[in-house]
């Protein structure tokens, strides 16, 4: 029997910028955007991820796998390669998956020690070509 | 057509007007010769791992792909003569037919045996001196085109000088590296947090036989990897998570594939001071360059010796490096930091970032002018010296 799928295989943010100040004991309370990949298909998703930003070339050749049937968070901060995205800027990001996947960000603002956490949704995006 | 030449991270670019390619020793003779003949200089390149323009040339590059492998053992005293474009890996190959193998390796084993030994590359290890602390012997043809042999126990002097020597006592045809039998190791890796992990950095430390330390600007969290023989060292970090472990020989298991390229400044300082000069690193680095800064800090360890001009000459020693992804700004940052390392009366890797010149040298290195002495002896028309070599010696 076929087990559904759900999702789609291309999606893109526009209002990504990670603060660049944190309180609080870090991993925990730092400043990020992490991005969630759910992958409910019975194959490994393999993302790549390119970022856009206001003045200068995109930066593409991020690649994320993610297990079948499995989530996957990881912190936009931590990305280096093929290089760290800096903080504190305006960018977007386009995400294509060879499977079908669900993609959600979320950007948590520890800058004042008053926690704020914020949840963005990403867009199913059919690219035109 | 141009010949242009580029280090491993992209950063050092020239275009020299030959690149050779000798095949055997009587051919490296030749071409120091035919150089001197004809008033041209000459530099050798290992791997081209290094940073810094120290193989720089308009005259004549010459690369050793065609000088490799092991041509002699002595199995007594478990040394071994390697021709000098054998690469670390290619060294452990040979080493293991001969149940042999290194004390230790740097990071990655893509360097060639001369160009590590050249700068003073290094691993990790407390009790465990650097990779030109292997060198024994050697075949050297120096700035006359002569063709000489030397020896630890013959001439202690001239291997001080040769052991950290980046290329500018002349051609090292032939290396004799003392190894040491094979043994099993494991390597194990941890993540942890940089609180507790520093709170514990003395046992790590003290407790295994390699051990060094990432830490992530941007998460606090760190990466502890260790190795150690087989039944020996801490069996397990009680207060870090384990992310990975092998086990099988050194050349093996040690060495990481690296491939996604970066610029890199690494300072050793005296070991009591690391953890104070870790500390301010790591604070500056969180006020003022996490923003543009992704890449870990290395934290390493690694024993004394009597090398002329090896950064760890008569001193126990830490290592921090700061990293940088290549394609971005890594200039800003290093130079915001090298203040603190030399606060900490810190001595720049031969082969990586800095800023340092002959001055700064002469006050780091006690034997600096015996350096000097010898080299002048050895290539007194200085074909083996660049622009580069020349700010450094102050020449
Ligand atoms: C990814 C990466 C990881 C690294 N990891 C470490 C690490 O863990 N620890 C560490 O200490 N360093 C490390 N380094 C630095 C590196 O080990 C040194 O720069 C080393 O010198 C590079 O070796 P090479 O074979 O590329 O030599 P090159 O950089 O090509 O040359 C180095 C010097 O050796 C001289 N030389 C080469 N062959 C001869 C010869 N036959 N006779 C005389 N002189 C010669 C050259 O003229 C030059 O002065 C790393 C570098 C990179 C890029």
């Amino acid at each position: 029997m076929k087990s559904k799928t759900y999702g789609k295989k291309s999606w893109a943010f526009a209002g990504g910028c990670i603060p660049v100040d944190s309180t609080g004991k870090e991993p925990d309370y730092v400043s990020q955007e992490v991005l969630s990949i759910l992958n409910t298909t019975p194959e490994e998703a393999l993302v790549q991820l390119t970022f856009f930003y206001t003045d200068k070339e995109p930066v593409g050749g991020y690649e994320i796998k993610v297990a079948p049937q499995r989530i996957r968070m990881f912190s936009i901060n931590d990305l280096i390669d093929p290089q760290a995205v800096p903080l504190g800027v305006p960018y977007g990001g386009v995400l294509e998956s060879n499977v079908p996947v669900v993609v959600q960000l979320t950007r948590q603002h520890t800058g004042q020690s008053a926690l704020a956490l914020m949840g963005i949704t990403v867009y199913q995006a059919d690219g035109n070509s | 057509m141009s010949n242009e030449w580029t280090n491993w991270s992209g950063s050092v670019r020239f275009s020299p007007e030959e690149i050779a390619a000798p095949a055997s020793e009587r051919g490296v003779v030749e071409l120091v010769q035919q150089a001197i003949a004809q008033r041209k200089g000459i530099r050798i390149v290992g791997a081209g791992h290094s940073s810094v323009p120290l193989v720089q040339t308009n005259h004549v590059l010459v690369s050793q792909h065609k000088l490799k492998g092991a041509v002699g053992h002595d199995p007594a005293s478990h040394r071994v003569n390697m021709l000098p474009g054998t690469s670390i890996s290619e060294a452990g190959e040979e080493l293991i037919k001969l149940k042999l193998s290194m004390h230790n390796t740097g990071d990655v084993d893509m360097q060639y045996l001369a160009g590590a030994f050249g700068t003073g590359t290094h691993g990790s290890g407390r009790t465990l001196q650097n990779l030109s602390s292997m060198l024994v012997g050697c075949k050297l043809v120096d700035g006359t085109g002569e063709l000489r042999s030397f020896s630890l126990e013959e001439h202690p002097d001239i291997m001080r000088a040769a052991k950290v020597s980046l290329g500018a006592l002349g051609f090292f045809t032939e290396l004799t590296i003392q190894a040491e039998p094979a043994v099993l190791y494991a390597r194990k890796e941890y993540c942890s947090h940089i609180d507790v992990s520093l709170e514990h950095l003395e046992e790590l430390i003290d407790s295994n036989r390699m051990f060094d330390m990432y830490w992530y600007p941007r998460s606090d969290r760190t990466k502890l990897r260790t190795c150690n023989q087989l039944g020996e060292g801490m069996d397990d970090i009680p207060f870090a998570e384990k992310a990975e472990q092998s086990k099988g020989w050194l050349y093996e298991i040690l060495p990481q594939f690296r491939d996604l390229k970066y610029e890199e400044m690494e300072y050793i300082i005296p070991l009591e001071a690391g953890p104070e000069c870790f500390r301010e690193i790591r604070k500056r680095i969180k006020e003022k360059h996490r923003q543009y800064v992704g890449w870990r800090v290395l934290y390493r360890t690694i024993a004394a010796d009597d090398v002329y001009l090896s950064p760890f000459y008569n001193q126990e020693s830490v290592t921090i490096a700061v990293l940088q992804n290549n394609e971005l700004e890594y200039k800003k940052y290093f130079d915001d930091i090298e203040p603190i390392f030399r606060a900490y009366g810190g001595r720049p890797h031969w082969g990586k970032k800095h800023s340092l010149a002959a001055r700064d040298f002469q006050e780091l290195y006690p034997e600096w002018e015996k350096f000097l002495k010898i080299r002048q002896q050895f290539d007194p028309e200085g074909i083996f010296l660049n622009d580069y070599l020349k700010k450094i010696f102050g020449l």
